[in-house]
Formats: structure tokens, sequence, C-alpha cells
């Protein structure tokens, strides 16, 4: 599902990734692991292409996507649901709107809109605030916002950027569940965490990293 | 992409910028008020002096030793000339019948000359399409090699400066309706601008969600041609308006008004064209989009 094959990004002067190679089959749940700063989003935002690297080669579903034209973008795009670390909610809509973006952008019919939103809102625990706007809510439930928005359109591939960054254990415990579930229904989930606490018993391959060097892998 | 969906968020935002939108709304309406108001004055100044070549003719004066064969293949030549519509021959017998006629209770003045002193005489009509001071030119140099002619006259000074107003009133019109167009493109575009620099994090993240440009942009065009139509649509109101209270009540007193041409299409064209230059300028404010 995805290869890295030697890459390395660098952002100016500073080298957030150094010749990282791994790969992911299709439908595992993979842990990106390792500090803060350590390069998780960086790699993440290779996939979804809001940064290319500079050296090396990521394929995605056998697709060498780091030469990609601008326009194949928003086509790989939307076979990914993405958590942000910054959840990039739009503010101005709904709880409700927010999710159902998703859905719109990828053509949904409207007559379908309502019934899967209430649905992958119903995963995170959302119903009820469906109509409330994203300030009106804390962190936590604002990352469940995105969360939602990420799976609502069930794509072939999730990429979770510390996920549970704002929520309490118990919920973040919750969080992992339901990628868990998302996960056994096929799709391939990958999560950036700094948290050990969050893979550990879970039985999944981890991959970390240290300083944007590959450091080895283990089981969660 | 949907849309319905679309016109909800153009709508949407619409409403939230209510006042920036209604504003250039109005400038667009005052745009194409003077836009439409220059076409008409142009379009009926150009069609007065067209109906005035219709009074316009060329006459020749012919010498007396002229015989009447001569005469008769000199109108045959003159027919032939691709410009000319109709020749009229005046025997100078009729010439001072008319002349007479013209002078009637002060014909006395006439009594002393004793005999007609008029000589004969053409008329040449042009045709209306072909009337202008280059074919008139050519056709008087052309009839001045003709022998037995002593003079040709025509209203020269006064067709170069009917052709060079009309140049000069379409030229005008033009230039006007280029700079107020271009006006009116850049309100939208500035408008549609704030709106989408406004929108710019929001922007981001539909492309980081995968929305295409078409999802985009639709919005950002639907706002523009709204401005662009209300503000045509307001336009077109007052202009209509105006024409009721104004000229239409007028030309009741002053008739000449009444030959004024006021064509409804102009109306129609009005929210039209109001459209097409809001969807210009929020295109050119959109740009590219890139990911
Ligand atoms: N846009 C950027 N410009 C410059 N440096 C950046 C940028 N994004 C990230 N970095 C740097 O790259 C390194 C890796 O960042 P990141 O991938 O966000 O790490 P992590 O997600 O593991 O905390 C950090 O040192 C960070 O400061
Ligand atoms: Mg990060």
């Amino acid at each position: 599902m995805i290869r890295f094959e030697d890459v390395s990004k660098h952002y100016d002067n500073h080298t957030a990734l150094r010749k990282v190679s791994f790969s992911v089959e299709r439908g595992e749940m993979v842990f990106i692991t390792g500090p803060s700063g350590s390069g998780k989003s960086t790699l993440l935002k290779l996939i979804y292409l809001s940064e290319r690297a500079d050296e090396g080669s990521v394929f995605v579903s056998g697709w060498e996507i780091n030469t990609m034209r601008d326009s194949d973008v928003p086509v790989l795009r939307r076979k990914i649901g993405v958590v942000y670390q910054e959840f990039r909610l739009l503010y101005n809509m709904s709880v409700f709107e927010n999710v159902a973006i998703a859905l719109r952008i990828r053509g949904v019919d409207e007559r379908e809109v309502k019934a899967r939103v209430f649905d992958s809102l119903k995963i995170v625990n959302l119903r009820h605030k469906s109509d409330n706007y994203p300030h009106a809510l804390s962190g936590g439930e604002q990352q469940r916002i995105a969360i939602a928005r990420a799976i609502v359109a069930e794509p072939i591939l999730i990429l979770a950027d510390e996920p549970t960054g704002n929520v309490d254990p118990d919920t973040s415990a919750g969080i992992i569940r339901t990628f868990k579930e998302i996960n056994a229904r096929g799709a391939t989930i990958l999560i950036a965490t700094h948290n050990r606490e969050l893979f550990r018993d879970t039985g999944k391959r981890t991959l970390k990293l240290d300083f944007g060097n590959f450091v080895g892998e283990g089981i969660g | 992409m949907s849309l319905p969906y679309s016109f909800r968020v153009a709508i949407s935002s619409l409403l939230h910028e209510k006042w920036i939108n209604f504003l250039s709304m109005l400038t667009m309406a005052i745009g194409l008020l003077f836009t439409a108001i220059t076409l008409l004055t142009v379009y009926n100044i150009d069609l007065m002096t067209k109906k005035l070549p219709e009074k316009f003719s060329i006459m020749l004066y012919l010498k007396d030793s002229l015989a009447r064969e001569e005469i008769d293949t000199l109108i045959e030549g003159i027919r032939q000339d691709p410009s000319v519509d109709r020749v009229f021959f005046i025997p100078k017998d009729e010439a001072f019948r008319e002349l007479k006629a013209t002078l009637r209770n002060t014909e006395y003045i006439l009594d002393g000359l004793g005999e007609n002193p008029l000589p004969n005489s053409i008329e040449i009509k042009l045709k209306a399409q072909l009337l202008g001071p280059e074919s008139v030119k050519k056709l008087t140099a052309k009839l001045k090699e003709q022998a037995g002619i002593s003079e040709i006259e025509y209203g020269e000074k006064f067709l170069a400066s009917l052709h060079s107003v009309r140049k000069g009133m379409n030229t005008i019109g033009l230039v006007f309706l280029i700079v107020l167009s271009t006006g009116m493109i850049f309100i939208c575009y500035s408008t549609v601008k704030i709106l989408f620099y406004r929108k710019d994090e929001e922007i981001k993240t539909y492309k980081l969600l995968g929305a295409t440009k078409g999802f985009i942009r639709t919005p950002f065009l639907i706002e523009g041609a709204v401005i662009g139509t209300g503000g045509g649509l307001i336009s077109c109101i007052t202009l209509v308006s105006l024409y009721y209270t104004f000229i239409f009540k007028l030309s009741q007193t002053f008739p000449l008004l009444n030959s004024m041409y006021f064509p409804v299409e102009l109306f129609l064209a009005l929210p039209a064209a109001g459209l097409l230059l809001g969807i210009a300028g929020a295109i050119i404010a959109i740009g590219r989009i890139r990911y």
C-alpha cells in the first residue's frame, strides 16, 4: 500500500527525514513513533503530498506519487482520509457540515450524506453535537470531528497525525479502538504519535523515527 | 461536484459579506447605467446623422452649348458609377419655374433679368451606404474631366464634418465602453478577491481534503455572477424608470424625442452583460489554483 525508498526531506537547512525506507501492506495498521520533531508529521505529509520528497521515491497503491502532476493531487487525496495534527476544521461551519464536506468533495449523492455523517459522528460519540460549531467544543471534541471527517468517506488509507494529542487517556483508548475497528473492515491505517501508551499492547507494528532517521521497528 | 451545494456556499458567503457585496452591486449598476446611456446616445446620434445624407446631393451645372444627346450620354455615364443611386436631369426652364415659385411674391426681382439666366443641371443622389468624403471626391474628380460641365457643387464641408462627427462619436462610445467594462470587471475582481483572501485558510483545507479546482472555484464564480447580474438588474430597472419619468413624458412636448430609439434588447442585455463581467472578474480574481 505504501512504500518509501530512500526518502529524504529537507526544510531550508534542516533535514527532517534522511534516507527513510519502509513499506506498509494493504490492510495493515502501523504506528509511526518517535519523539517530537523526529519527522513523523513530515513523513505523513509526503504521503498526502502536502510536501514533496527531495530524494527517493514514495509509492501509494503502486503509484509513484512524488513526481505526480499537480492535477492528479486531488485524485490521490480523495483516496486518503487524514486527521491533521492541527485538525484543520472549518470554523464557520457546523460539526455536521465539517464532516459532510469530505463527502461533498467526493461528489457523494446529497441523499446519502446525512445518514453517513451521522454514522461517523456516532462512532466518535459526537452525534448529539452535530449542530454545534467547532469553537464551542473542547480540543478533544474538535479532534474527534477531524477523525469523523477522515473516516466518513471510507477511504482505503487513513493517516492520523497525533490523533489523541488533546484527549484524556480513556477517550484516547476509545479512539484507538475505533481505528482498530475501521482497520478490521479493511482500511490501511498509519498513526503518527509520540505517546507510547497508545500502541502498547495493540499488537500492531511500530516504526520508530529519531532525528529524521529510521531507527527500527517493533510490535506494540 | 454538486451545484446546489456550491450555490448554498455562495449565497451564505454573499450574505455574510452583505455590505461589500451590496456596494459592489450598486457600483456595477451605476457602471452599467452609464454604459447604457453612452451607447444609447451614440446610437441615436449615429441614427440621426445617417438620416441626414438623404438630403445630400451633387449638383452639376451644364454649359448651354451642350446638346440634348450629349446630356443623355453624360447622364448614362454617371448612372454607371457604382456609388450613384439616382440621377435627375433638371432643365433650365424647370429650374426657373421653381425659382419663381420659391420667390412667389417677390417675383419682380427676376423681371430685370429678362430671359432665364439659369443653366441646365443634373442632380446626383448617392447610395447612402457608400456616402462619404472619399467616394464623393472620387466621383467629382471623374466628373471634372468631362466636357460640358461648368460647375460642380456639393456640401463638401458639411459632408466631411458629418463624417468626422460620426467617427468621433463611435470612437468616444468605444472608449467609454472599454473603460467602463474594464472598471466593472475590476470591481467584481476586487470584491471576489477580498472574499477569496478571507477564505484563504478554508481553501487550503479544501485542497488538502482533495477538492477539485472546480469545487473551490464554483462558489466564487457564482458570487461574481450574482453581483454582476444584480447590478445589471438594478441598472435595467433604473433605466426603464428614467425612460418613463423623463423621455416618455417630455416627448409629448418635444416630438423630436419621439424619433429617439430606445431598444428593449438593451434592457435585457444589461443583466446579461453584468453576468459576463461578474464572471470575468471572478475568474481573474481566483487565478490559477495550485496544489
Ligand atoms: N515547514 C517547515 N519548515 C521548516 N522546518 C520544518 C517545517 N516542518 C517541520 N520542520 C522541522 O522538521 C522537523 C520534523 O518536524 P515534524 O515532521 O513536524 O516532526 P514530528 O511530527 O515528529 O514532531 C522538526 O525539526 C521541525 O522543526
Ligand atoms: Mg508532528
